[in-house]
C-alpha cells in the first residue's frame, strides 16, 4: 500500500513539474517572433477598417484578455489535444503529427531493443569475467562508442554501408511509390530503419553496456553472491537470478534518462537520414516558421520526459521491493 | 598508498610537485588532492586521453597564430580541392630548361624552350590531363580556373580542359589572318590578343561584359583580366578598363595615363608599372595589394599579378611580391642569379632564372583540402577547435556555477530551501534538452549578431546542464555536514557562507571537477550538435559541429571525404580523450570504483 501512495505522490508531483513547464511554454509561445492576428488577416483590406478588424479578430483569438486568462484557455486547448494551425500544411496540426508521431516511436522502439538485447548480455558478460581480454576490448569499444557523436556515426555509416557497399538505402521512411503487400512493404520500411536505428543504438549501447558491467560487479561482491554460491545454487542462477535482479536498480535510472534523451536526439538522426518523424518536424517547422507545430512537438517531448519520471519510479517498485520511497 | 608499490614515475612527478624538500625515507603525507592525481597519473588510459586532449586543445589554441583564417573568406575557385601538396612541383625536365609558366587555380602549366608541355599539381576536372593530340610544340601557355589556352608554333590558339560554356569555340577571326600575340585563361572565359591589337574573348559572357570604348579594340598592346573586368593597355601607354559600367577601377591615378608600359590585376585592384619604372596600384586596396613597397620605386621592369598579391621584376635581375600572406604569396626566395622573367596567378608564384631555372613560392596545396567556399579545411579545423573548446568551456564553467551554489545551498541548508531548489532542479532536468536548446536558439537567435548567438549558445548549454552537478554537490554537502569539522567551525561562529564555500567545498572539490570534466565532454557533444542541425554556431563562424553541416549529402560524404573525416576525427578523438580524463578521474577518486 506504501507504494501505492508513493505512486500517487509522485504523480501529483509530476503533474505540478508539468504545469510548470507548460508556463514556462507559454512564455516560449509567446516570445515566437510574429504576430499572430496579423498572420491570420488575410486579403487585402482597407486601412479604414483594417483597425476595426484587427481589434476584432484580436478579440475572437483572445488576445485582449489579461496574460494569466490566455494562459488557461492556451492551456486547455492543449490538454484537448488543439495543438493550433500547421501554416506549413495548412491543417491543424493534431492532423498532420499522426504519421511522424508513428515513425519516431517505431524508430526509437527498434533501438531500445537493439540496445538491451546487445547491452544487457555484453554488460553481465564482461562483469563476469572481469579483466578478461574480451572485458578489455568491450571496455575501451564502449567508452569509444559513447563519445563519438550520433552525427559522426550516422556519416560514417553512411559512408560504409550505402556507398561503399550499397546495402541500405540513405534517407526517407520508405521507397518512392512502392506498393507490394503487407510484408514487402515492411521490408521495405525496415531496410530504411537499419541505418538510423544502428547509428541511434551505438550510444546507447556504449554507455548502458557499462552501467550494466558496473552494477553487475558491484552485485556480485556481496555476501548474498557467496551465500548463493555456497548453497551450492548454478552459476547461472547466481548470475541471473540473484545478482542481475539486484543490479538493475541503477541499470533503470541510467536507462530512463538515457530513453528521454534518445527522443531527443533521434532529431539530429532523423534530419540526416530524412526521417518522417517528429524530430525532423520540428527542424522544418522550426525553418518554416510553422510555431504551432513545433509547440507541438515541444509539449510531445515534455510529457515523454515527465512519463520517464513516472516510468522510473514505478520500475523502481518492480525491480526491488525495498524501495521505500519516502520523500 | 604503500610506498613500495608507487611506480617510479609517481616517485618523479611527486618529486616535482612537491619539491626537494621531501627526502625518500620520509612517509609522505598527502592531502586528498594529492592522493588523487597520483593515482590519476598511474592511470594509462586517463594519461593517453590527457595527452590526446592536450595535444588537440594546444594545436587549435597556437597554431591559428601561424595559419591564420579570415572567417569571411572564401574563394570559388579553390572549392574542393582534395588534400595534399605538390601545386608549385614544377616537374624534373622543366624546372631546369623552362620557358614560360602558368599558374591556375590550383595546377600550373609550363611549355620548356623546345616547346614541350607539361602539367602538374590537382587538376579540378580529369579533361586537363587529355592533352589534344596534333598541336604541335606550344610557345605560350595560359592556365585558367579549369582549362588552358596556349599558341602553338603555328600561329594556332589551342584549348583543353573544361569545354563547357563555349570555352572550345575559339572565334573564327583567330583562326584566319589574325595572330595570337598573347592569350589569357580565365573563369570560365577565353582571351585572346592578335597582333592587330584587337582583343577576342569567348566563354562564359555572363561574368566578365566585355565592351570596348571608341577606339580601343585594335589598338590593345597588353591586357590582363580578373573576375570582373578586363582591363587593356593600349598602344598609346594608357590603361583603359573594358566596361560602361563605373568602377574603382576606373579612378586611373596622375601619372599612368601616357606612361603605362605593363599592368597586372589581382582580384579588387589593378597596378601599372610606368615608363619610369614606378608601379601605380590602384583599386580596392583589399588584403594591402595597393600598397607597393616604396623601395622597389623606379626600378620596376614586368608586374604579375595574383589573386590578393603583386609580384614585380626589378632592373637588376631580383623579384619583390607584395599582397596577402596567408599562403606566403609574399616570401620570395633567395634566389642566387638574375631572374628573367616572372609570373603570378591565384596564389602562387614562378621566377625563371637566367639557367633557366624555375624558383617557386606560395600556396602548394592544402594539408585536409578545402571545402565547397574554398575555405581551407585544417584552418577552419583549428578556428573551429578553438570555438567548440571555448564554448564547451564557458558552458561547463556556467553550469558548474549553478550546480555547485545550487547544491551547496541546499544540501547544506536543507528543510524548504532544498525542497524548492531540488524541485528547480528536477524540472530543469525534465526539459527535453536537445528540443528545447534547439527551440530557444531558433527564437531568441532570431535577431542577434554572430557573436551574440556564440555568447546564447554557451549560455543555453549552460543554463539546461546544471541539475547533474546540483544532485551531486548536494549529496556530497550533505555527507559532509555531519562532519566534527563543520560543527566545529559553527562553535567557532563561522558564518554559513564561510562553512558552506570555505569548510565545506574543498572537501567536496574532486566530485565538482570529476563532474566538470565528463560536462565539458557532453557540451562539447552537444554544441556540435545543434550547430550540425544549423541551431548553434552559424557559419562563417567556424567549429566542428557546423563543419559537418555541409556534409550533409552523399555526394560530399562519397567524393569530398576530407570535407567530413578531418573534423569528425578531431571531434571524436577530444570526447573519446575527455571521457577517458572523466573516468581515470573518477577512479583516482573513488578508490573502490577502480575495482571495477
Amino acid at each position: 500500500m506504501r507504494t501505492g501512495r508513493f505512486l500517487l505522490k509522485r504523480l501529483v508531483y509530476i503533474i505540478f513539474v508539468f504545469f510548470i513547464i507548460s508556463i514556462l511554454m507559454f512564455a516560449i509561445y509567446k516570445a515566437m517572433p510574429g504576430d499572430p492576428v496579423k498572420m491570420m488577416m488575410q486579403g487585402n483590406i482597407k486601412p479604414e477598417v483594417y483597425q476595426q478588424q484587427y481589434d476584432n479578430m484580436r478579440e475572437m483569438l483572445g488576445l485582449d484578455k489579461p496574460i494569466p486568462v490566455q494562459y488557461v484557455k492556451w492551456i486547455t486547448n492543449m490538454l484537448r489535444g488543439d495543438f493550433g494551425y500547421s501554416t506549413e500544411y495548412r491543417r491543424p496540426v493534431k492532423d498532420v503529427i499522426g504519421v511522424p508521431m508513428r515513425n519516431t516511436v517505431l524508430l526509437n522502439i527498434f533501438s531500445m531493443i537493439l540496445v538491451f538485447m546487445i547491452s544487457i548480455p555484453l554488460g553481465i558478460t564482461t562483469a563476469v569475467k572481469k579483466n578478461s581480454i574480451l572485458d578489455k576490448v568491450v571496455q575501451v569499444v564502449t567508452i569509444v562508442g559513447y563519445s563519438i557523436p550520433s552525427f559522426v556515426i550516422a556519416l560514417l555509416a553512411i559512408y560504409v554501408f550505402a556507398i561503399r557497399i550499397p546495402l541500405f538505402p540513405i534517407s526517407g521512411v520508405r521507397t518512392a511509390g512502392f506498393t507490394g503487400t503487407d510484408f514487402e512493404m515492411f521490408v521495405d520500411m525496415a531496410k530504411h530503419m537499419a541505418l538510423p536505428v544502428l547509428v541511434m543504438s551505438v550510444g546507447g549501447i556504449g554507455s548502458i553496456t557499462r552501467y550494466v558491467r558496473a552494477s553487475m560487479i558491484e552485485a556480485l561482491r556481496m555476501d548474498y553472491i557467496r551465500t548463493a554460491r555456497s548453497k551450492g545454487l548454478r552459476e547461472k542462477v547466481v548470475i541471473y537470478v540473484h545478482a542481475f535482479r539486484n543490479a538493475l536498480i541503477p541499470v533503470v535510472t541510467v536507462t530512463t534518462w538515457w530513453l528521454i534523451g534518445l527522443f531527443g536526439g533521434s532529431v539530429v538522426i532523423e534530419t540526416i537520414f530524412v526521417w518522417d518523424g517528429l524530430g525532423k518536424m520540428m527542424i522544418s517547422g522550426l525553418n518554416q516558421r510553422d510555431f504551432s507545430v513545433v509547440l507541438a512537438m515541444q509539449m510531445f517531448y515534455v510529457i515523454l520526459s515527465l512519463a520517464g519520471n513516472v516510468l522510473m519510479d514505478i520500475a523502481y517498485t518492480l525491480v526491488d521491493p525495498r524501495v521505500k520511497l519516502e520523500n | 598508498m604503500k610506498k613500495n608499490k608507487k611506480s617510479t614515475m609517481a616517485k618523479a612527478t611527486q618529486r616535482m610537485l612537491v619539491g626537494g624538500m621531501m627526502s625518500e625515507e620520509q612517509e609522505a603525507v598527502l592531502t586528498p588532492i594529492q592522493m588523487v592525481f597520483f593515482s590519476f597519473i598511474k592511470d594509462k588510459i586517463a594519461m593517453v586521453g590527457v595527452f590526446c586532449f592536450l595535444f588537440i586543445f594546444a594545436c587549435c589554441m597556437i597554431l591559428p597564430i601561424f595559419y591564420p583564417i579570415d572567417v569571411y573568406y572564401q574563394d570559388v575557385t579553390q572549392s574542393n580541392v582534395s588534400p595534399g601538396f605538390g601545386m608549385l612541383k614544377v616537374p624534373k625536365a622543366l624546372s631546369s630548361d623552362a620557358g614560360q609558366l602558368s599558374l591556375g587555380s590550383t595546377f600550373s602549366v609550363g611549355i620548356d624552350n623546345e616547346g614541350h608541355v607539361y602539367e602538374w599539381g590537382n587538376f579540378p576536372t580529369d579533361k586537363l590531363k587529355k592533352l589534344p593530340k596534333d598541336m604541335g610544340k606550344l610557345t605560350q601557355v595560359s592556365a585558367g580556373l579549369d582549362h588552358i589556352l596556349a599558341i602553338n608554333e603555328n600561329d594556332e590558339v589551342v584549348t583543353w580542359g573544361n569545354d563547357r560554356m563555349g570555352l572550345e569555340a575559339i572565334p573564327v577571326e583567330l583562326r584566319m589572318g589574325e595572330k595570337p600575340v598573347k592569350v589569357y585563361a580565365g573563369y570560365q572565359m577565353s582571351l585572346a590578343l592578335t597582333d592587330k591589337g584587337r582583343l577576342y574573348s569567348w566563354g562564359n559572357s555572363y561574368i566578365v561584359d566585355i565592351r570596348f570604348p571608341d577606339g580601343v579594340q585594335g589598338h590593345i598592346t597588353s591586357f590582363d583580366a580578373n573576375n570582373d573586368i578586363v582591363i587593356a593597355l593600349t598602344d598609346s601607354k594608357e590603361v583603359v578598363p573594358l566596361t560602361k559600367k563605373a568602377t574603382s577601377y576606373a579612378k586611373i591615378p596622375d601619372g599612368v595615363a601616357g606612361h603605362a608600359v605593363d599592368m597586372a590585376m589581382s582580384d579588387e585592384s589593378v597596378a601599372a608599372v610606368t615608363e619610369d619604372g614606378r608601379v601605380y596600384a590602384w583599386g580596392n586596396n583589399i588584403k594591402k595589394t595597393c600598397d607597393v613597397p616604396e623601395e622597389i620605386q623606379g626600378h620596376v621592369k614586368a608586374i604579375e599579378g595574383g589573386r590578393y598579391h603583386y609580384t614585380v621584376l626589378l632592373d637588376d635581375g631580383s623579384v619583390v611580391s607584395w599582397g596577402d600572406s596567408t599562403f606566403g604569396q609574399d616570401q620570395v626566395p633567395s634566389i642566387q642569379e638574375p631572374v628573367k622573367k616572372i609570373s603570378a596567378g591565384y596564389y602562387g608564384n614562378y621566377a625563371i632564372g637566367e639557367s633557366n631555372t624555375v624558383y617557386s613560392w606560395g600556396l602548394d596545396g592544402y594539408v585536409m583540402g578545402t571545402d565547397d567556399l574554398g575555405r581551407d579545411v585544417f584552418r577552419r579545423l583549428l578556428k573551429g577547435g578553438r570555438m567548440t573548446m571555448t564554448v564547451g568551456a564557458i558552458a561547463v564553467i556556467i553550469s558548474t556555477i549553478i550546480g555547485v551554489v545550487v547544491g551547496g545551498v541546499s544540501g547544506y541548508k536543507g528543510g524548504k530551501v532544498d525542497n524548492i531548489m531540488m524541485r528547480l532542479t528536477e524540472i530543469v532536468s525534465s526539459l527535453p534538452f536537445l528540443p528545447f536548446a534547439i527551440i530557444l536558439s531558433a527564437i531568441i537567435g532570431n535577431s542577434i549578431t554572430e557573436t551574440q548567438r556564440i555568447i546564447m549558445i554557451m549560455v543555453i548549454l549552460g543554463f539546461l546542464s546544471w541539475p547533474g552537478i546540483a544532485r551531486l554537490v548536494r549529496g556530497s554537502v550533505l555527507a559532509e555536514r555531519e562532519q566534527e569539522f563543520v560543527t566545529a567551525a559553527k562553535a567557532l561562529g563561522v558564518k554559513e557562507w564561510g562553512i558552506i564555500f570555505r569548510h565545506i567545498l574543498p572537501n567536496v572539490i574532486t566530485v565538482i571537477i570529476v563532474n566538470a570534466t565528463l560536462d565539458f565532454a557532453t557540451c562539447m557533444l552537444t554544441e556540435s550538435s545543434l550547430s550540425f542541425i544549423g541551431f548553434g554556431v552559424t557559419e562563417p563562424n567556424a567549429t566542428w559541429g557546423n563543419m559537418l553541416n555541409s556534409a550533409r549529402n552523399a555526394t560530399v560524404i562519397e567524393k569530398y571525404w576530407w570535407r567530413w573525416v578531418f573534423p569528425s576525427i578531431v571531434l571524436a578523438i577530444s570526447t573519446i580523450s575527455i571521457n577517458c580524463i572523466g573516468d581515470g578521474l573518477r577512479d583516482a577518486v573513488d578508490p573502490k570504483s577502480k575495482e571495477r
